[in-house]
């Protein structure tokens, strides 16, 4: 495998069209992902959250109020919940999609056709007879029942995910590192793995955000106030009579940040053009 | 050789209890408002009761019911739960709440049962006690005093006509909303209040027990197209603005920020809601007094315009500790809590509500428990009450919206309550 | 022999999650659409009704209109704008004239913030935005497209663009992410080769690019639908089904029998009604479009 550098090739130079057009777009585009947000961070610090009364001033009593009342706990449920999925979830589905690309046997069709297939049933109705199953074997309130959970509904859509980077691999590479006495397992973390990187980092950021924003199981499965995860922690502000919108935007602000704080070195894995050398 | 055995065990026997005593029995106590609201009362429950340790949970008023009905239904579940008024008698039906009779003649509370708003709603199969009324409180009118002065009305409305022009007054001559309410059609929305209050002030209702003891409709189409009509006119007058087909609660940021703001004259809410409207009207202008006040519904011939709503505590059939949830369920009804640490929620006791001091801009909360009634014959009925919250709101959402004429509305509406009144529950 | 140990410990654990999550619930759902199970009467089961719940659901007057607000709207619609949308995004973050610009990894980063945020603040952050007091109206009246402010999710000509907006907002990321991921893994020579041959950057797109993505591209599509066809919070957080029922879905409905009306064994009929509907589009689906994707692959 050669090194990777940045080719630099005059064919490669963008026109100042090009760049004024890009630059545009991504003007644009980063507006209209951003600006929200920045409605939700602006309002994390007015009162009323900057919904209700109209120029009230700033003050930093949401975020006191929050973690007073116990929102630390729930960043680290969060935590402690969304990175074990992520690993276990990632681990299995590479497995999983190993076998998947690398093999045939009888059942692969059918086996991989019903992973697809699990997905068509609602979420909402799969709650009532997990819960009563969980309910019975005391999985409720407790961190592996949620990580069970989790990994269980990321598998398939990472499945697929990862089989269709896999075919992109050629199975020559294994072919070549077993004869040089690699294992199989060894080909999958030692080679495939580097390769695959790129692949690696949407799976597990899909994974990660599917476990981070999800309320429905959250709410069924964990019910104890030390337990609960960030979106159960926010939705305590939604009272009957009245909205705490300072402290939902708050919590809104606090529930997104810890997500670049861990994306912050991944971000630079999605580097391009490692497949090339690998075939020379 | 007898009397020493007898020493032994009687020795043996306090040893025990005194252990036993010793270890504290822990109650869940399931809460679904802010904790800031009942830490004080718990904290002096815990002083005074040293053997048994309160732990709080918070959930969501969306959620709690059907939280609650699914882990009672697997034996789980908190020991006392904050229920509201509605679904007590659906508790009692599933099996998930405890009959509280032996506890109410054994221990009863200070001021007796009798002393309790809304003892129809804590009733359940069997005629039986399943929770113990704890709080309660009303919908009213809230009025902004400047923008009326501006529009030239000089004494609030009284009639449900007299509303009406008020209302379209304002928006003539100020160009800012008058009545906002909100119009939209989910499943728990405001417009049910709206429209019950309508009709129970013009002396009907949409279920009321026969003599006989069973359960009707008390209303016909047309009573309900007239409802729907009277509500569209402010619609469609504009003095309502549209965008509020798309708020359903009270306290949607959007008519809150109007009222505070004064870009709208009136509103509909219970007291929480109308503190947040004086509160962030003060955030925004310090230190001017606020342009507010509270008046009944319209309540002509005497009818009655509100509802009662409110709390109850109800405790788990599965509770292992029934004696010590009952201690602690009749100490957040004292009047104890209530006066030092409860401030947040009126009393549902008739004594205590006598004492609360309701205060100038809330006076019109307190004129209106006078004529208000609680959902009775609804709650008690066959049909859940959610059923026909959300059947109402979305009939009314399509008659508003302009989806479908107020005629072909009602009658669905009432076909509807028809068939879920037939169907066996 | 050795192999089918291998495969056994590689796939065994995923299998036996999924068999307990998904095959376990799916089958007692079964079960349970076929009673008249309450949930005021978990306790007790509810008894056997046979098909009723189905011949009911068909009969209802409403069913057409609310498979066509989940197939057109809340399906067709915010699936089709996600994945062009994600499409673009991702050429624009790939392209090399952005790299120039160094915005890659900021934007790559602006992608995370919609991505992470819950769907409730994005549901209450976009009412805000569209509230007709808002900074979309706002903007819309500035630049005169508009002379009244437009109440997007009171009006019933607006209110499935609207929801339709913020399932976007919230979603798009997935997509883009994981198509740039793909687009990355495409080799520079065969860039250059094109360039050489005097491909246009157009033709460079449909014949190279295009390719590498179909794969992902497709599985993507097929997720995106059934993700879309079941969901449930977008509507519900946005506009509770209404106004009225004019944006009852599936999903809210089946909510609403379940926990509003506790009907549960009904929701259940309608949750397997779905599920067929979304099995019989998979099926087609392969037939017809993936076949050979999916041969190749497998």
């Amino acid at each position: 495998m050669s090194a990777q550098h940045e080719i630099k090739s005059p064919w490669r130079e963008p026109s100042p069209f090009s760049l004024v057009a890009a630059a545009l777009l991504a003007f644009l585009t980063l507006l209209l992902l951003i600006y929200p947000a920045v409605v939700i961070l602006i309002g994390s610090f007015r009162p009323g959250g900057g919904l209700i009364s109209e120029g009230a001033g700033f003050t930093a009593e949401n975020y006191i109020k929050i973690f007073r009342s116990g929102f630390g706990r729930f960043v680290v449920n969060s935590l402690v919940i969304c990175i074990a999925t992520t690993l276990v979830s990632t681990v299995l589905s590479i497995m999983a999609a190993y076998a998947f690309s690398r093999f045939n046997f009888r059942l692969k069709r059918p086996l991989f056709l019903s992973i697809l297939f699990g997905q068509v049933f609602p979420w909402i109705v799969l709650i009532n007879p997990l819960f009563v199953a969980f309910a019975t074997v005391q999985l409720t309130n407790n961190y592996v029942g949620m990580i069970l959970t989790y990994t269980a509904f990321t598998i398939p859509f990472s499945v697929y995910m990862l089989v269709g980077y896999l075919v992109t691999v050629p199975k020559s590479l294994d072919e070549a590192a077993i004869m040089d006495g690699a294992s199989r397992w060894q080909v999958i973390w030692l080679i495939i793995w580097p390769i695959m990187l790129p692949g690696f980092v949407a799976t597990a950021t899909y994974t990660f955000l599917l476990c981070w924003t999800e309320y429905l199981f959250a709410l069924a499965f964990l019910t104890q106030s030390d337990m609960k995860t960030l979106p159960l922690g926010l939705y305590q502000f939604f009272g009957d009579d009245t909205i705490d919108w300072g402290a939902v935007m708050a919590a809104s602000v606090v529930t997104t940040l810890p997500v670049f704080v861990l994306f912050l070195p991944i971000q630079g894995q999605i580097t391009s053009g490692r497949t090339a050398g690998a075939l020379k | 050789m007898i009397r020493h055995i007898g020493a032994a065990v009687l020795a043996l026997t306090l040893g025990i209890s005194n252990i036993v005593a010793a270890e504290p029995v822990t109650i869940t106590f399931r809460f679904n408002d802010t904790e800031a609201e009942v830490r004080g009362a718990i904290d002096e429950f815990q002083r005074q009761n040293p053997d048994i340790k309160i732990d709080l949970q918070r959930i969501g008023w969306r959620d709690a019911q059907n939280q609650f009905l699914r882990e009672a239904a697997t034996g789980g579940g908190p020991d006392v739960i904050h229920s509201a008024q509605v679904w007590v008698k659906e508790m009692g039906q599933a099996g998930a709440a405890r009959v509280l009779d032996d506890f109410i003649k054994a221990d009863p509370p200070p001021n007796g049962f009798d002393d309790f708003l809304s003892q129809d709603l804590a009733r359940g199969p069997g005629e039986k006690i399943y929770g113990l009324p704890w709080t309660t409180d009303t919908w009213a009118l809230v009025f902004r005093t400047d923008l009326l002065k501006e529009a030239g009305i000089d004494k609030p409305p009284v009639t449900w006509e007299e509303l009406r022009k008020a209302s379209a007054d304002v928006f003539k001559k100020t160009g800012k909303a008058g009545f906002g309410f909100p119009a939209g059609s989910s499943a728990s929305g405001a417009i049910w209040f709206l429209a019950n209050f309508y009709w129970w002030s013009h002396g009907k209702a949409l279920i009321i027990q026969k003599e006989d003891g069973s359960y009707g409709i008390g209303l016909t189409p047309p009573d309900v197209a007239e409802a729907m009509r009277y509500y569209k006119s402010y619609l469609d007058g504009g003095d309502n603005p549209k965008a509020n087909l798309a708020a359903s609660d009270a306290h949607d940021p959007s008519i809150v920020r109007a009222l505070a703001s004064g870009n709208q004259a009136m509103g509909a809410m219970p007291p929480n809601t109308y503190q947040q409207v004086l509160q962030a009207y003060a955030e925004a202008n310090h230190d001017k007094p606020a342009p507010f006040f509270s008046a009944p519904f319209p309540h002509a011939n005497d009818t009655k315009s509100s509802m009662i709503g409110g709390r109850m505590l109800v405790v788990n059939a599965n509770t292992k500790h029934p004696k010590e949830a009952w201690r602690f369920v009749k100490f957040m009804a004292s009047q104890q809590v209530f006066a030092s640490y409860y401030r947040t929620q009126f009393p549902a006791q008739r004594s205590l509500l006598k004492n609360v001091d309701f205060g100038a801009p809330m006076k019109g909360f307190a004129e209106q428990f006078e004529y208000a009634r609680t959902w009775g014959p609804y709650a008690s009925g066959p049909i859940p009450i959610g059923a026909m919250w959300n059947a109402t709101g979305r009939a009314f959402g399509a008659a508003l919206s302009g989806q479908r004429s107020a005629d072909d509305a009602a009658k669905d509406l009432i076909q509807e309550i028809g068939k879920l009144m037939a169907s066996k529950r | 022999m050795r192999d089918r140990l291998f495969l056994t410990a590689m796939l065994g654990p995923s299998l036996a999650l999924l068999l307990l999550f998904y095959g376990y619930p799916i089958l007692d759902n079964l079960r349970i659409s076929f009673t008249d199970l309450s949930l005021l009467g978990l306790k007790r089961g509810g008894s056997w009704v046979g098909l009723d719940n189905y011949r009911e659901l068909f009969q209802s007057g409403d069913f057409g209109d609310v498979l066509f607000n989940t197939v057109v709207w809340l399906t067709a619609t915010s699936v089709a704008i996600r994945v062009l949308l994600g499409l673009a995004i991702a050429v624009l973050l790939n392209s090399s004239a952005l790299k120039r610009l160094r915005l890659a990894t900021i934007s790559r980063f602006a992608l995370l913030i919609p991505w992470a945020t819950p769907p409730i603040v994005a549901v209450i952050i976009w009412r805000w935005l569209l509230d007709p007091h808002g900074d979309v109206n706002a903007t819309l009246m500035r630049f005169g497209l508009v002379d009244q402010p437009i109440a997007f999710f009171a009006d019933m000509r607006t209110v499935w663009p609207a929801v339709v907006t913020v399932m976007v907002w919230n979603t798009v990321p997935l997509i883009a992410l994981s198509l740039l991921s793909s687009m990355q893994t495409v080799p520079e020579e065969l860039y250059e080769a094109a360039e050489l041959d005097g491909a246009t950057r157009w033709q460079q797109f449909r014949h190279i690019t295009l390719p590498f993505l179909m794969p992902n591209l497709l599985v993507l599509g097929l997720m995106s639908v059934f993700w879309s066809f079941n969901n449930f919070v977008y509507v519900w957080l946005a506009t509770g089904a209404g106004p009225g029922t004019f944006t009852n879905v599936l999903a809210t409905e089946v909510y609403l029998e379940a926990f509003v009306n506790f009907r549960v064994g009904y929701s259940s009929a309608i949750g397997l009604v779905m599920a067929l509907v979304m099995g019989v589009f998979g099926i087609i689906y392969l037939r017809l479009v993936a076949q050979r994707q999916l041969e190749d692959t497998l």
